[in-house]
């Protein structure tokens, strides 16, 4: 049957893909840290990775990091989960603006407006300077602990409000008929039900902190993380050393596939079913009470969306040079239309190809692996798993390792990074088509097969009308993703493949914070316009960003 | 030769489970067919062969005397209507329906005219235009039926149409498509494992267990003499005497007899009850005491402890005096003509 050779043929095309995308970078990235610089078989990149001081302390702050930002970001994003989806909070719709503000913003963005409001010469602790109090510079462990609490907590708050607007009040009220407290009943009973939702949205904090290169290497001050010591030793212009940052980015895919784990095993046994019959109603909270609600849930907003609010506000201040003057101005807008359109250009141009890509093979893998379950596509679900613990700064240097030299060289093009986008992006678009197929009943397409169409027609007619809308909404996430990134990009760029992200780094660590600002704002627009379509197409549904 | 004919039907999946093991059955033009049986009798998987959805292990299947199993699904012009209504969220009602005529090339102003005539027959003429998404379980199950209904298909196929809709709705709802259905005189194959609506619904019923047929007739047929003792017991209830003693004694006192290691039975319905000492010479009596009154207003079910087992005797518009206590001694009235015998294979003797 000619329907069966073609999804063989897909079948097959995709492991080619995974295994040119991923198993060979991968596989690239385990060998290259097994030899020295001479080219011989050796197990002393680990040997040093274990006995140099250096390297303890970046994978000590790692875990640092890690759980420091995992911890703000549970505490604050619990917080604001708990007030929003309980209580009633004027403007709770801006409050997820602001969380979605926060999200969609490159993470070292936060790092350069944090240091704009409290570095060195920062605005604020300058005022308070003049008022005598004297504050330390945010730089070091603390400062980088700050922006991952305020960068992250939209993963905890999304995924438990989600699931607190899903515990059915009856459940609540059982337990108040069996004569337990409010806090016991919240402890026994409400907790246990967001407890996945928690360890899911902690996992992503978690993920995402360790993986993060920007924010510790611009705040940061010598406080060297696993991440910015692999692109150091990579980058470095003397002395550099792929093999010890490959093992390095071996180790950072181990830490990452066992909080994975660690987190499945925590929350495996903690999947409830709810019906929603009785829905959570908020409560309208009076004096003091009320107030301190709202008082939490906006300084969380606000300083979460801070970094934005920053940028956009610089992006018009009037410059001379790298020089703030008093008072607004366009020059940084003209700056990047004269200078660094071919800038734009190109994060333009990547990220619609990558998306592009992601949706075409994402959408056919996904009808794959949702309709075509006779082939072995559990295996695939997994292999899909793995782009997810791997760091961008990995993924860079993977696809260093892998395509510099040998059968295929990419290095240095342009397809080097749409590719490194594409494959961290597609699990998440095959997820999502699998899942949204899995929902639509296969009778459907049998009602459209017995009123006369071909399975084929049917197929399109039907059932791609109906995801369509999902899909579209997943691309237009995929280029929020697609556009922000900034730490693979950052080892793949050459000159001539430049991107928004890579530029606004390399102009802050110039200290050109006006054009940086600027471009940030340009980059921001275009994220808004990205989720603005994503919620025009299917509902507005914060927890498809994560 | 019948306008259906199914023979032989067989289907196996995977290498343990026959989900269908030689089944034959013709339906005629026109008439209205019910597979009726457990889940997992086999009743879905016929229907979805004769729909194509799934192709038979061996056997036929001829429509009107052609081969239909050489025919793909698309153009067997067959309508069918589904458990979970399977109406298409994206397109409006009118859309839904008017979908199965665009492939048969139907001028834009017949489709007009059919569609609004079809919706009309299910009464959502006034609901054209809307998307179905919100409306009720029973109003899109009316759009799955218009839509099978209105490309005049050969044959009409529904599968457990009403079992996701509540009570009052289902029977309001089966009254409609049998009436819709002999206005439009399709024969019709109509799959459930509710026995009260196939009774209600059919020309004919096939009662299935297990992959095979247990007993194919009219409502009367299945219900009043029934060939199995499998069919006895799933439409309708059924009293099964233990054997001893007493129930030769009442067999001998009905004149009765059945081959050894017959299993004797009767319906609650048949059954009557008058005090102790007090019976009729026509009838068998078996003394017992009350256990268990049941009151449900149209009937009651008064549950006898005899010699005999456990009898439940149903009784008909049941007043205050018809009242019994737990423990109030009876006897159970046995008419000569109710009880059934069913051999140790399960098959109906004498019936």
């Amino acid at each position: 049957m000619p329907r069966f050779n073609f999804w063989a043929v897909v079948m097959i095309l995709t492991w080619v893909l995974l295994f040119v995308l991923l198993f060979i970078p991968v596989g690239s990235v385990l060998v290259s840290s097994l030899f020295d610089q001479e080219g011989q078989l050796t197990g002393a990149n680990y040997l040093q990775f274990l006995s140099e001081p250096r390297f303890h302390r970046a994978f000590l702050n790692t875990l640092v990091v890690g759980f420091g930002g995992l911890f703000g970001a549970l505490l604050l994003g619990s917080i604001m989960a708990f007030c929003v989806s309980r209580f009633v909070i004027r403007g709770g719709k801006f409050v997820s603006l602001l969380a979605i503000l926060a999200l969609v913003s490159p993470p070292f963005i936060g790092a350069y407006s944090w240091i704009e409001l409290f570095g060195a010469g920062g605005v604020v602790r300058g005022f308070l300077r003049d008022w005598g109090i004297n504050m330390p510079p945010i730089y070091g462990v603390g400062g980088i602990l700050i922006v991952f609490s305020l960068k992250f907590y939209p993963y905890v708050y999304l995924m438990v409000s989600g699931a607190l607007g899903n515990v059915n009040r009856s459940l609540e009220e059982a337990a108040e008929g069996l004569g337990l407290t409010p806090w016991q009943r919240t402890m026994q009973i409400s907790f246990p039900m967001v407890f996945p939702a928690l360890t899911a949205g902690g996992l992503l904090a978690l993920i995402h902190a360790i993986a993060d290169f920007g924010t510790p290497r611009l705040l940061g001050r010598g406080y060297n993380v696993l991440a910015t010591e692999a692109f150091t030793l990579y980058a470095a212009e003397v002395g550099s050393n792929m093999s010890m940052a490959t093992t390095i980015s071996v180790i950072l895919i181990l830490l990452s596939m066992v909080f994975v784990m660690l987190q499945r095993y925590m929350s495996r046994r903690n999947v409830y079913h709810g019906n929603m019959i009785n829905k959570p109603i908020r409560i309208q909270l009076r004096g003091w009470r009320n107030v301190l609600a709202h008082a939490a849930v906006y300084l969380i907003g606000l300083c979460g969306a801070m970094p934005v609010i920053i940028s956009v506000i610089y992006s018009f201040r009037k410059t001379n040079g790298p020089v703030f003057q008093d008072g607004f101005a366009l020059q940084s807008y003209e700056r990047i239309l004269f200078n660094l359109g071919d800038v734009v250009r190109n994060s333009l141009t990547f990220s619609v190809a990558a998306v592009a890509l992601i949706v075409v093979v994402g959408t056919v893998v996904g009808v794959l692996v949702a309709r075509r379950t006779t082939f072995n596509t559990s295996l695939l679900d997994g292999a899909f798993m793995v782009p997810y613990v791997m760091p961008g700064i990995v993924i860079g240097i993977a696809f260093i390792a892998a395509f510099n030299t040998g059968p295929i060289v990419l290095t240095g093009t342009a397809a080097i990074i749409i590719l490194s986008i594409f494959i961290r992006r597609l699990p998440y678009t095959v997820r999502t088509t699998a899942s949204s197929l899995r929902q639509i009943s296969p009778s459907m397409e049998e009602a459209a097969v017995s009123l006369g169409y071909s399975p084929f027609q049917a197929f399109l007619r039907i059932t791609v009308p109906l995801i369509v809308p999902g899909i579209i909404a997943g691309g237009m996430l995929s280029f929020v993703t697609a556009i922000n990134e900034l730490s693979s990009s950052l080892v793949l760029y050459v000159g001539s493949t430049m991107t928004m992200p890579v530029r606004i780094y390399l102009l802050i660590l110039d200290g050109d914070f006006g054009v940086a600002a600027a471009l940030s704002t340009v980059l921001l627009l275009l994220s808004g316009c990205a989720v603005y379509l994503a919620f025009r197409f299917m509902g507005r549904n914060e927890q498809a960003l994560l | 030769m019948s306008y259906l004919e199914i023979r032989n039907a067989t289907k196996q999946f995977g290498a343990g489970f026959i989900a269908l093991n030689g089944v034959s059955v013709a339906v005629e033009r026109g008439e209205f067919f019910t597979l009726l049986g457990p889940s997992g009798c086999g009743k879905t998987t016929l229907l979805r062969s004769i729909a194509g959805f799934n192709d038979l292990t061996s056997g036929e299947i001829a429509l009107d005397g052609s081969n239909l199993r050489i025919v793909p699904p698309h153009q067997r012009d067959i309508g069918m209507v589904f458990q979970d209504y399977a109406v298409f969220p994206h397109l409006t009602v009118f859309d839904n329906v008017a979908f199965g005529l665009k492939p048969r090339k139907v001028p834009a102003a017949e489709i007009k005219t059919r569609v609004t005539q079809a919706l009309e027959a299910v009464r959502l003429g006034a609901m054209a235009e809307r998307l179905p998404a919100a409306m009720s379980g029973g109003q899109q199950q009316r759009i799955g039926l218009a839509r099978a209904m209105v490309i005049n298909p050969r044959l009409l196929l529904m599968d457990e149409p009403l079992s996701n809709l509540d009570a009052k709705l289902r029977i309001e709802l089966r009254e409609e498509i049998r009436d819709i259905q002999k206005q439009v005189d399709i024969a019709t194959i109509y799959v459930t494992h509710d026995q009260e609506e196939a009774l209600a619904i059919s020309d004919r019923i096939c009662v299935m267990n297990a992959g095979r047929i247990e007993q194919v007739g009219t409502p009367q047929q299945i219900y009043g003499n029934p060939q199995t003792r499998f069919v006895a017991e799933f439409v309708g209830t059924l009293n099964v005497f233990s054997p001893g003693p007493a129930l030769d004694g009442m067999l001998g006192q009905l004149g009765l007899t059945a081959p050894a290691g017959a299993t004797w039975a009767v319906r609650p319905e048949r059954l009557d009850l008058a005090a102790r000492g007090g019976a009729p010479d026509s009838v068998a009596v078996l003394d017992g005491t009350v256990t268990k009154y049941t009151y449900l207003g149209r009937e009651a079910q008064v549950q006898v402890e005899t010699p005999a087992g456990l009898i439940v005797v149903q009784l008909a518009n049941p007043g205050i005096s018809a009242t019994r206590s737990t423990g109030e001694a009876v006897a159970v009235l046995v008419p000569r003509d109710a009880p059934m015998a069913f051999g140790a294979d399960g098959v109906r003797i004498g019936g």
